[in-house]
Order: C-alpha cells, then sequence, then structure tokens
C-alpha cells in the first residue's frame, strides 16, 4: 500500500493560536475516511492544511510522498480537490464552463481544451447526472443540482484525492445520499482516496470504513466506526449524551442524541441553589436557566465569574468582598437564599479555608431534608492544611448527599416538577 | 451558442463603429475632403484612436477588478488611482510644468497615479501579500487623502488654473500629442494582451480564492500580477484623458451580459467593445452640440439607462448578465 497522505507532527493555525497541535496522521491510498470532530476541532483547518492553504508553522504535510508546498500547482491539482460546502459564484457561469474549470491546470496557458479534456467533462457530467442543465447558468440552480455540478467540477479534475468539507451538508437526503454513493463509486472503482468532514455521524459511519475523531486539534479516536463511535468517546467529545444502536443483521450504525435537558421549562417554579465560584459553576447556571429554574447562588466573592454569570441570569447572590474570606454577614445572606431552595448543588469548587464555611449551608440542608448534590473528585480541589474539605464531603455524604460526575450527570438528578 | 455568435459580433462590429467615427466631427459629417482637409482626416483619426485606446483600458481594467475582486461595483478607480492622478495633473497645470510639453501632464498624472498605487498596495499589506479587504480599504483612505488635497489646490488656484484642472477631471481625449498616443498605445495593448493571457486565472478566481487554489492556480502571484496590471492600464487611461467615468463599470457589464464570463472571451469582447464605445461616445460629444461637451457627460448619460435596461432585462440572481 502507498501512503496517500502523511501528517508529521503538524503544528497550525490562524494568526498566533494553533488550531491543530502536533498532529500526525497517516492515511493509505483508496481508504474512505471520515472526520468527525465538534465545532473549533480543527477539521477545517486539517483540510487546509493538507490541500496547501495553509502552511503549517511546524511539521511536514506529504500527499503520495511530496511535500504538498513544493508541488507546483499544476501537479497537486491533479493530486487533491476539494468539494466545498458551497461554492458562492458571483457571474454567471453555465454549468459546463464550471465542469471545464476544473481542467484549468489540465489545458496550456495558450492552447484550448482537446478532445479529452472534452472527454473528461463530458463523462463528469453523466456521472453526476447534470447533462441536462449544462447551460444553464449555475447561480440559478437549486442547492442539489448546484452541488452536483460542483462534484462534476471535481470529477472532471480527476484527482487521486477528494476533500468532501461538509460537501453534502446544504442537502436533502435523497441527494445527499445521491452524492454519497457517487463518491463511494469513485473510491470503489477507480482507487480515488476520499476524507469528508461531516456531522452527520450516521452518514459518516455508513460510508467510511475508518473514522477519524478530532477534539482541540488533537486526534482522540481512529479506527473502525463500531470502535470510534461509542457512546464514552462521544460524550467525552461532544459533551452531551448519545445512545449509540448496532444493528445486529446489517451492522449498520445508528445514533441517537439522547434527551441531555429536560423539557424546557421543566424547573418552573423550582428554586435551586448554587455554591460555585470561579467559573466552575458558570455551566450549571446556564443550563438550569435554560430548564427554567429559579437560581440562586453563594456565597461567592465580588467580581468573579461565577457571580458575574449568576447576575447576567439574575439569580439571586449572597456577595462576599473580592479576595476576603467568608464573613458571617454574607453566609447569613446566603443561609437565607438558600432556605427557599427545593435543593442544593455544589460545583467542582476549589476549598481553601476562606470559603469552607460555605459547607454549613449544604449541612443545613440536609437537615431539613432537601436533597444535596456534590461535584465529584473534591480530593483533587482540596487546598485546605488539613484537608478539611475533603472530610466534611465525607460527613455529608454519609448524611445522604448525592455525587455527580458532570452537568449531563447532573440533570436528571434535579427535582422536577 | 449565443454567447459565441455575439463575440463575433462585437469583433466584427467594432471596427466599423471606430470607421463611422471617423466620419463624425465639428466640421460635419462624412469624409474630409482629402486634398484640402487632409489635416482634418489626421486629427479625428488620432482622436478616435486615443478614444479606443483609453476605452479598451479602461474596460479590460473594469473587467479584471470586477473578477478579482469578486465585487460587480468594482472598477479601474477602486484603488485611488483616479484621485492620485488628478493630484498630479493639479500640480502640473498650477505650477506651469504643464505647459513645457504636450507629454508633462499626462507623465505626471501618471506617475502619481503609479506613487498611489504603490502607497495603496505598501499601506494594506503585512509583510506578506495584501488581503483584498486590506487593499479596498486603503484604496478609500488613500484616495479620499488625495481628494481633499485636490480640493485644497483647487481652491487656492487661479481663476485660470481652476478651470484647467476641471477641464482636465471631467476628462477629454483632446489633448494626447503623438509620442503619447504611440507610448499609451503600445502601453495599453500589452496590458490587455497580458490579461487575456491570464484568462484562465481570472476564471479560476472568480470561484473565489480558496477554489482557484485548489483548481492549481498560484493565488497570490494571480491576484497581485492581475491587480497591478489593471491598475496600470487606468493609471494609464487617466493620464491620457482624465477622469472618463462609467465607461470601466458598464462596459464589463454589458460585455459579459453579451458573450459570457469566460475571460478567454471577455477580454478580448471589452477590448474592443469598450474601445469602439468610448470612440463613439466622444464622435458624439464633438457633433451634438456647437460646443464641445466632456466625453464622460456622454458615457454616463448612454450608459446609465443601458445599464438599467439590462439590469431589467436580466433578472438573474447575483449578477447581471
Amino acid at each position: 500500500m502507498t501512503t496517500a497522505i502523511h501528517l508529521h507532527e503538524v503544528t497550525a493555525g490562524y494568526r498566533d493560536t494553533p488550531v491543530l497541535k502536533g498532529l500526525s496522521l497517516e492515511i493509505e491510498a483508496g481508504e474512505m475516511i471520515g472526520i468527525l470532530g465538534p465545532n473549533g476541532a480543527g477539521k477545517s483547518t486539517l483540510f487546509s492544511v493538507v490541500s496547501g492553504l495553509l502552511k503549517p508553522s511546524a511539521g511536514t504535510v506529504k500527499l503520495y510522498g511530496s511535500e504538498i508546498h513544493r508541488m507546483p500547482p499544476a501537479e497537486r491539482a491533479r493530486t487533491i480537490a476539494v468539494v466545498p460546502q458551497e461554492l458562492d459564484v458571483p457571474v454567471p457561469y453555465t454549468v459546463e464552463e464550471i465542469v471545464m474549470m476544473g481542467r484549468t491546470s489540465a489545458i496550456g496557458r495558450f492552447s484550448s481544451p482537446t478532445a479529452e479534456d472534452r472527454l473528461r467533462v463530458e463523462r463528469a457530467l453523466v456521472y453526476t447526472d447534470v447533462t441536462d442543465i449544462r447551460h444553464r447558468p449555475l447561480n440559478e440552480l437549486s442547492g442539489g443540482e448546484r452541488q452536483r455540478a460542483i462534484v462534476a467540477m471535481v470529477l472532471a479534475q480527476e484527482p487521486r484525492i477528494i476533500l468532501m468539507d461538509e460537501a453534502t451538508s446544504h442537502l436533502d437526503l435523497n441527494h445527499r445520499l445521491e452524492i454519497m454513493q457517487l463518491v463511494e463509486r469513485l473510491n470503489r472503482d477507480d482507487g480515488v482516496t476520499v476524507l469528508m468532514i461531516s456531522h452527520d455521524l450516521q452518514i459518516a459511519a455508513e460510508f467510511s470504513r475508518r473514522l477519524i475523531l478530532l477534539d482541540h486539534g488533537q486526534v482522540v479516536a481512529d479506527g473502525t466506526p463500531a470502535a470510534v463511535l461509542t457512546e464514552d468517546t462521544l460524550r467525552r467529545v461532544y459533551h452531551c449524551n448519545v445512545r449509540v444502536h448496532q444493528d445486529p443483521h446489517s451492522g449498520g450504525i445508528s445514533i441517537l442524541a439522547a434527551p441531555r435537558l429536560p423539557a424546557p421549562g421543566s424547573g418552573k417554579g423550582l428554586h435551586i441553589h448554587i455554591i460555585g465560584g470561579g467559573g466552575c459553576g458558570e455551566a450549571i447556571l446556564r443550563r438550569l436557566s435554560l430548564c427554567g429554574y429559579t437560581l440562586t447562588s453563594g456565597v461567592l466573592n465580588l467580581g468573579d465569574k461565577d457571580a458575574e454569570v449568576a447576575s447576567a441570569l439574575g439569580a439571586g447572590t449572597a456577595l462576599e468582598k473580592p479576595f476576603c474570606p467568608i464573613s458571617r454577614e454574607a453566609l447569613d445572606e446566603a443561609r437565607k437564599l438558600a432556605r427557599n431552595a427545593h435543593a442544593l448543588i455544589m460545583a467542582p469548587v476549589p476549598f481553601g479555608s476562606g470559603n469552607l464555611t460555605n459547607f454549613d449551608l449544604l449541612d443545613e440542608a440536609l437537615t431539613a431534608g432537601k436533597p444535596v448534590f456534590i461535584a465529584a473528585g473534591i480530593e483533587n480541589r482540596d487546598y485546605t492544611r488539613n484537608r478539611d474539605a475533603v472530610a466534611r464531603v465525607q460527613v455529608l455524604l454519609t448524611r445522604g448527599a448525592a455525587l455527580y460526575q458532570d452537568v449531563t450527570d447532573l440533570i436528571p438528578l434535579l427535582p422536577t416538577c | 451558442m449565443n454567447n459565441r455568435r455575439n463575440f463575433w459580433l462585437v469583433i466584427g462590429l467594432a471596427p466599423l463603429l471606430l470607421a463611422f467615427c471617423v466620419l463624425m466631427g465639428p466640421s460635419g459629417i462624412g469624409l474630409p475632403d482629402l486634398q484640402t482637409q487632409y489635416d482634418i482626416l489626421i486629427l479625428r483619426l488620432s482622436r478616435v484612436l486615443a478614444g479606443f485606446i483609453i476605452g479598451a483600458a479602461l474596460s479590460c481594467s473594469g473587467v479584471v477588478f470586477q473578477a478579482v475582486l469578486r465585487n460587480p461595483l468594482a472598477e479601474p478607480y477602486v484603488l485611488g488611482v483616479s484621485s492620485g492622478a488628478g493630484l498630479g495633473a493639479a500640480l502640473a497645470i498650477l505650477t506651469g510644468f504643464a505647459g513645457i510639453s504636450t507629454t508633462a501632464l499626462p507623465l505626471c498624472a501618471f506617475l502619481m497615479a503609479v506613487v498611489t498605487l504603490a502607497l495603496v498596495y505598501g499601506l494594506s499589506s503585512h509583510g506578506s501579500t495584501p488581503s483584498l479587504y486590506g487593499l479596498i480599504l486603503s484604496g478609500v483612505i488613500v484616495s479620499a487623502v488625495c481628494s481633499s488635497l485636490l480640493m485644497f489646490i483647487v481652491s487656492v488656484a487661479s481663476l485660470e488654473g481652476m478651470h484647467n484642472i476641471l477641464w482636465w477631471m471631467l476628462g477629454n481625449l483632446d489633448m494626447p500629442s503623438d509620442p503619447v498616443l504611440g507610448l499609451s498605445g503600445l502601453l495599453v495593448a500589452a496590458g490587455c494582451t497580458g490579461l487575456w493571457i491570464m484568462s484562465r486565472e481570472l476564471n479560476a478566481l472568480t470561484l473565489g480564492h480558496q477554489m482557484a487554489h485548489h483548481l492549481g492556480i498560484r493565488v497570490k502571484v494571480a491576484i497581485l500580477t492581475a491587480l497591478l496590471l489593471a491598475t496600470l492600464l487606468a493609471a494609464i487611461a487617466v493620464g491620457v484623458a482624465g477622469l472618463i467615468g462609467f465607461v470601466g463599470l458598464i462596459v464589463p457589464h454589458i460585455m459579459r451580459a453579451l458573450v459570457g464570463s469566460d475571460h478567454r472571451r471577455l477580454i478580448p469582447a471589452a477590448a474592443l467593445g469598450g474601445g469602439a464605445f468610448l470612440a463613439a461616445c466622444d464622435a458624439l460629444a464633438r457633433t451634438i452640440m456647437p460646443v464641445e461637451i466632456p466625453v464622460g457627460v456622454i458615457t454616463a448619460l448612454l450608459g446609465g439607462p443601458f445599464f438599467l435596461f439590462l439590469l431589467k432585462r436580466h433578472r438573474t440572481p447575483g449578477w447581471i448578465g
């Protein structure tokens, strides 16, 4: 097998913020690969680097053994082509003219298209079923027709590698499958290497034999669809719950986004008090606010990130002066807020001697018979001299407080109306 | 194919229109008597030639600006060439430098246009190649500065100087001496040919710079060369004939509607069609009224309504054409 794409320790990004961080990747000729990952994971940057649009700040990118930035443009165009998500063409080129542009680098500067060029264009038009609209301007066509014309242009280019950058995301189900089948046939019959970015995990799983999952500019999973699309991995990367079903007969994988939030407004009329600090309670505050819960928080220090979020969301907050340990007055104020709450949540807050008294609020809530939820992993956030926070959490747990891992865990535990 | 037929129509009709222009003049319509009025014929010929050269330069330049900037409102003066040249001309007129020889004024205007261009490129590039928006923005700024300097000069000029500057700014084809005409003709021919050779780059660049890259174009080199050639064409036109508006904006659109958007056809069509258009406008400018009126007035009066007509007829989304 020859290596079609070889990335070695590639670091690249826009301006000074690297998006890809030391990414290494090897792709064999003739593979059909889905590139997955949440927004900002580096999928598009990966494509920019592989297609030579973006020069990596470190590392090497090789296509079929030659470095992309050393390749003459015409050879590069014969090696790799890109189907974009959409193509905005400000002048009324006809479909045929657009497809002929796929031959741009093949036709010499001083010559007109040869019989062979015309044959390739003709074949591409037939393959993509756009022969009957060949004389119509591209910008008059529907999204599906336009995308087929662009695929035809890429076919006429006859590259050895095709990158599909969310190429089917604007298309309806029928056209999406049609384009995917077309690309699959190219891959199978002509050995074209295909990489596709898709947010549709289902389509990616169905048409790829290998999936690469990116997150934060690095490969977090790489393998067969069944190996990559596990509930655990997806949950870790996409921060939401999913159900993955494998059909026992066909082996097809289907992915369902499991309900992540209770129905909007399910928390209406319920009051929850959150003990946060330093920004660790931000996500909890935001998500619970979306569910319609009445929120309060504190004690927080004035100017704290969580305090700002709480006030933006209209949550009443007991405040202490910046950088000061919690005073009796502030704690009393928090007590008043917590007294009306139906449940209390402790966000993953780091504890020092200054904010330790917040545990009193949780103690009192348990005494009053209210549910209390505590973020797991206090061992790593206890900065008190005698590991007081760990001790207090253990006491709370024996008294009936519940542990949670992260927000997605927490929400189903909360009381609803 | 309609486009192909129209292309040959443009190529065929342009020389006919040019020949007709030679027949028109303030001394009447018709061929002057070759024995007695030989000089008039030469005068008319050189004037028609000037119109043709300037029209071709402006139209080709406009085609390229619209394609590379991917903007239907782009025109040859978008990078501030016009204001720079205007400033140069005003300085030449006021300092009396323009009186030295007939080449002095065009030379001054052209040089200032080139200086402006260099300034605009310099301002918009951070180390490497300039970004398109950076180019347009610095073009606007440099142009504004030049305009205000020009206004200042006009406000302190003598009455005669002011009249001369204004007349120059309105644009006319009266000035060029033979050496100016010959040199500009050669340069414009070279520039238009250069752009024609770049047709496939221009075609690919209209699809966006990323797509052009994927199609195997050296994008940065192509953009810089195309813009440079187009701006130099505009600078030559402004230097020779002053500010003649609308030709560089409208002729490209009309030609695109007639022969299609493929630059292999569009550039020669724009050169010939635009040249003939301006020569015809100039012929009208010197015949329809007892006093000669600036040709810019005619181009705008003819071009505007024709443009609207096209816009109404072709209701295609995006661009007209």
